[in-house]
């Protein structure tokens, strides 16, 4: 489809020229019939309809022409240019003052009418690709689409660029654009603003880069081109290049919201199933553990009681079905910590009461075992989770029980710099040499592995690292194995002095 | 001929673990067992039971609400059977008026004993004025403290805070519950005040405050006073 034009060249002027003639045939048997004053309203006609349908030059033509035949043909003496009555004179400058006047506004009319046409088809055209557009669902088609448009409506060419993942401005459809050209882009991208491009700067063809402008930021860049620059340049194609930018940038962003969208309900579907499968485990493989336990447990207390040996083999499956039970709360434990979304329950608390409560867990596994407790007078209250915590230690004693079977075990803490540093100290053989970090490893054990060793690091790594601490094992040159983690100090909440103390 | 032992009831869906506690609880009292929540409301028909045992996870309906409901028209100690890391869970049930929560897997002894802390307290209530344990002894008639025949100073809030417990003792409270009754319903979310408080008298009436023996910790949960070898 092209363009309507206000002129249509020669062929008009022609067509004007041929009007003036065939009126003069068509009305020089009239002569003498009618009066002239007549014959010269016919002219004026004749302009008027050439005004209207040819516009204002072939007008103006018409009208010094209908001057000129009326004269020769209809103005004593006829046949010459000449004239016998002076007061003619004023006709022919009438006649030639009403055809301009009468042309040129006419031929105004026209054009006004012929520019409502054009605005109302790019206003359809604009609607047309809008409609497209809303029924888009990937990038490539968007990119189609207005590049289809500009092609047939303005008849230049054009590429979308839109960040993908990293921010990284991808053309679509892909071309090789030179660097000036992508840096070009990526101003545009970043400021906002629209800016021309010279052949020798895009690298193929002058063009101009649009930004994407959509209500919350900048969504890509258009940039459209053609050899003819005029196309694309000219100051009345910015309101049709602007429409079609703002249309594009809608759809990008509805695109984006719709990624978006479809992100965050995959999220919430993976989350939601590995939660339910975690619990569906949890339930499977508690509710025989607590049988096992329990039948167990109460075969030890029957009465009479067992003989010996069968006591010995109940007290034993009661043991071991409770060491699986750990081991399997370990796993739990580490896939829910291992998602990455533990939501920690963080409040602030002296660190002495998750040491208690811990020592009072673990008290089956720490019979007959000395530990000293040492935590510094101006430890400050800190601001941990205290279930998970209670699980750092509770592993930490448990291989410390495990791997250093005698000699006493020590739980220190005290503020160093701006965090509190704790740590569980145990007189065992010590980590292998190099040990230090693959200790807290998955799966990893001390050489004298016992059932399910290493994942209880794992763990405690997992949960202090969850708080913002460190943990590392050193070895002790007295022997035996240190294992330190910090938890950040910050700001303590200030209690409300209290009333009547 | 053993109609006066008390009725004991377990609502559980597993049949396992019905048989061994009802094994494990023949010594305390009749057991009746139920399977599902609809179940246990039935039980309730005949002469009440003075104990119930509720697994949370039952499979008709959620037994929080459960106990939520009994709560409405009935005082009987309540025992919660509930899964490690299902803190919420606990607390929820605890808060909607369970006495006490019992992890799985557990032991045959601790449901015994919790058993019969919970008939007991059933029968003789929270003890008189005077309350020993350890070298401690509360006064409550003239509101004193003392550790062994010494007084100790206690803030007003450190002492209505130990007698919330003493009057629960045995009990789990929750950390909501605790701030509700010592500070006020306001207090509801300011768990530092009530773990800076326990710290307090743990100072002051423990021998080991990093190892208490009577204030003891629930963790995640809330606190519970231990009165050991009361009346056994």
């Amino acid at each position: 489809m092209s363009e309507p034009k206000p002129s249509r060249g020669m062929g008009d002027y022609f067509r004007a020229a041929l009007a003036c003639v065939a009126t003069t045939l068509l009305t020089l048997p009239l002569h003498g019939v009618v009066d002239a004053a007549n014959i010269v309203m016919i002219f004026l006609l004749v302009v008027a309809l050439v005004a209207v349908w040819l516009g204002s030059g072939p007008a103006i033509l018409a009208a010094f022409g209908g001057v000129a035949l009326f004269d020769f043909f209809f103005v004593e003496p006829r046949f010459s240019m000449a004239v016998a009555d002076a007061q003619y004179l004023i006709t022919f400058a009438v006649m030639l003052v009403v055809a301009l006047v009468i042309g040129q506004l006419a031929a105004r009319l026209r054009e006004k009418a012929l520019l409502a046409t054009r605005r109302e088809d790019e206003m359809r055209a604009l609607y047309d690709m809008a409609k497209l557009l809303s029924g888009a669902v990937a990038a490539e088609q968007v990119a189609d689409i207005v590049r289809d448009f500009l092609g047939s409506r303005m008849e230049i060419d054009a590429v979308l660029y839109l960040p993908r993942g990293d921010d990284a401005l991808t053309a679509i459809p892909a071309r090789q654009g030179g660097d000036q050209q992508q840096a070009h882009v990526r101003a545009v991208y970043e400021q906002g603003q629209p800016m021309p491009l010279a052949a020798e700067e895009s690298g193929f063809a002058p063009a101009l880069a649009l930004p994407l402008v959509s209500s919350v930021r900048t969504r890509g860049v258009l940039l459209v081109f053609s050899e003819h620059a005029e196309r694309f340049c000219a100051a009345e194609k910015r309101p049709l290049l602007d429409a079609v930018a703002s249309l594009t940038a809608i759809a990008v962003e509805r695109l984006h919201y719709g990624e978006v969208v479809q992100e965050v309900t995959l999220g919430m579907e993976s989350e939601r199933l590995r939660t339910a499968l975690l619990s569906a485990v949890s339930h499977d493989l508690r509710t025989p553990l607590t049988v096992l336990v329990g039948l167990a447990d109460a075969l030890t207390l029957a009465r009479p009681s067992l003989p010996p040996s069968a006591f010995e083999s109940a007290v034993a499956i009661r043991d071991q079905a409770l060491c699986l039970s750990g081991l399997v709360h370990n796993l739990l434990d580490m896939a829910r910590l291992h998602t990455g979304k533990i939501v920690l329950n963080r409040e602030w608390q002296p660190l002495e009461e998750v040491v208690g409560s811990s020592l009072k867990a673990m008290a089956g596994v720490l019979v007959g075992r000395e530990v000293h407790v040492e935590l510094a007078p101006d430890l400050p209250p800190l601001e941990f989770d205290a279930v998970l915590l209670e699980r750092v230690f509770c592993n930490l004693l448990e291989n410390a029980a495990k791997y250093a079977p005698k000699g006493e075990i020590l739980i220190t803490a005290q503020v160093a710099g701006d965090v509190a540093e704790v740590a569980v100290v145990d007189a065992g053989p010590g980590l292998p040499p190099d040990g230090e970090e693959s200790v807290f490893d998955l799966f990893e054990r001390g050489r004298h592995s016992g059932a399910g060793g290493g994942l209880g690091l794992a763990i405690c790594r997992a949960i202090v690292e969850a708080h913002g601490g460190r943990i590392r094992a050193e070895r002790r040159a007295e022997g035996g194995t240190r294992i330190v983690f910090t938890l950040p100090l910050g700001t303590p909440p200030v209690l409300e002095e209290e009333a009547g103390e | 001929m053993n109609d006066d032992r008390p009725l004991i009831l377990v609502v559980e869906d597993e049949p396992q673990i019905r048989r061994f506690v009802r094994a494990a609880l023949e010594d305390e009292g009749r057991v009746v067992e139920a399977s599902s929540a609809a179940g246990a409301l039935e039980a309730f028909t005949g002469p009440g039971p003075a104990l119930a045992i509720i697994d949370l996870g039952l499979p008709d309906r959620d037994g929080v609400e459960l106990i939520r409901e009994l709560r409405t028209w009935t005082m009987l100690p309540l025992l919660v059977l509930s899964a490690r890391s299902a803190e919420a869970e606990k607390v929820a049930a605890l808060d909607a008026g369970a006495d006490d929560y019992l992890t799985k897997p557990f032991g045959v002894q601790e449901m015994r004993a919790r058993v019969r802390a919970l008939l007991r307290r059933q029968k003789v209530g929270a003890g008189g004025t005077v309350i020993e344990f350890g070298n401690i002894r509360v006064d409550r008639a003239h509101r004193t403290v003392t550790r062994d025949g010494a007084a100790i100073h206690l803030t007003p809030i450190e002492y209505r805070l130990l007698g919330v417990l003493l009057t629960k003792a045995g009990r789990v409270l929750t950390h909501r519950q605790l701030l509700k009754d010592v500070w006020g319903p306001g207090y509801a979310e300011r768990g530092h005040y009530l773990r800076i408080y326990i710290g307090h008298l743990r100072q002051k009436l423990e021998a080991d405050p990093a190892r208490p023996r009577y204030l003891l910790t629930e963790t995640g949960i809330g606190y519970r006073f231990q009165i050991q070898d009361y009346a056994t």
